[in-house]
């Protein structure tokens, strides 16, 4: 078996085993659980929302350190750094997916919950400003007319994951409107044990999704970069015939 | 809950814990059938 083929049938597989473990992640967090005595069924948006908010501060430091393999390899092996590039825009992308439904599904619940659709508190505003930041990286690179652009958001990744700690941070350190932190947050922070089974199913499930649609882009940036490589070799190799 | 009461829309806790995993489905699933369309129009340059 080839070994596009072994890596064909383990996309399938891990894409058919995700898309059970998000069923069963979905089942747990919708129907099995019990409701929150505080928040009513406003409260499964958690089981949704912080598992995203999680990976969202995970699949930035994917992209800073193929970022920071890009930069080594780009004048030592191009080739090596061409798949770091490819790899550092897939994980930004990812990125901005997760960042996205961490802040819609944080406003949702934060309607239904505090009554308002936002507010300037600490940790909004620093996940505002890491999606603003990866954003902007993408934008650099599909907008950049610039033979240096994937330096650019190479060095751009670099300050952007400096705002991760920050948000990771943001809740410890201020202590304002956003609930305090569920894990690591001192004596009084955990979840009940009748949550657990729904955020575990969950953070295993989007963790896996997340993984699937990394290696999937991956895949294909990495097949339009070999499609370019292929197309600027014929166009050399054609100048060349009619040099001759 | 059962699947009668989260589609039930006639109160407010509901209608955003509905609009929340649609928003989930929406932004994943949407991202996932543009990464497939891009595959699907692309072809392998190894082949």
């Amino acid at each position: 078996m080839s070994r596009p083929s072994i890596l064909r049938t383990i996309g399938w597989l891990w894409f058919l085993a995700s898309l059970v473990v998000l069923a069963i992640g979905f089942r747990e967090a919708i129907f099995l659980v019990p409701t929150d005595a505080a928040q009513g069924d406003a409260g499964r948006i958690f089981y949704y929302h912080v598992p995203s908010s999680m990976l969202s501060l995970i699949f930035p430091y994917i992209n800073f350190l193929a970022s920071l393999a890009y930069l080594y390899w780009r004048r030592r092996d191009p080739l090596k750094a061409l798949t770091s590039d490819a790899l550092a825009l897939t994980a930004a992308e990812v990125t901005v997916v997760y960042a996205t439904i961490c802040l819609v599904t944080g406003s949702i619940w934060g309607r239904a919950t505090w009554g308002i659709w936002w507010t300037w508190d600490p940790r909004l505003t620093s996940m505002l400003l890491l999606w603003l930041l990866y954003v902007s990286y993408l934008m650099l690179r599909r907008f950049s007319s610039a033979g240096q652009s994937q330096t650019l958001a190479a060095v751009l990744s670099v300050f952007a994951a400096v705002d991760v700690p920050i948000v990771y941070m943001s809740i410890r350190w201020w202590r304002t409107q956003h609930p305090a932190p569920v894990f690591g947050g001192g004596p009084d922070s955990g979840l009940d044990p009748s949550m657990m089974p729904a955020f575990v199913w969950n953070i295993i499930a989007w963790g896996m999704w997340g993984i699937f649609i990394l290696g999937f882009r991956f895949a294909l940036e990495r097949r339009r970069q070999l499609a370019e490589q292929d197309a600027a070799l014929s166009a050399i190799e054609a100048s060349l015939e009619t040099a001759q | 809950m059962t699947w009668h009461s989260f589609f039930n829309l006639s109160t407010l806790e509901h209608r955003h814990l509905l609009a929340a995993y649609a928003t989930v489905l929406i932004v994943q699933g949407g991202y996932f059938l543009w990464v497939l369309r891009g595959w699907l129009r692309s072809k392998n340059p190894r082949d």
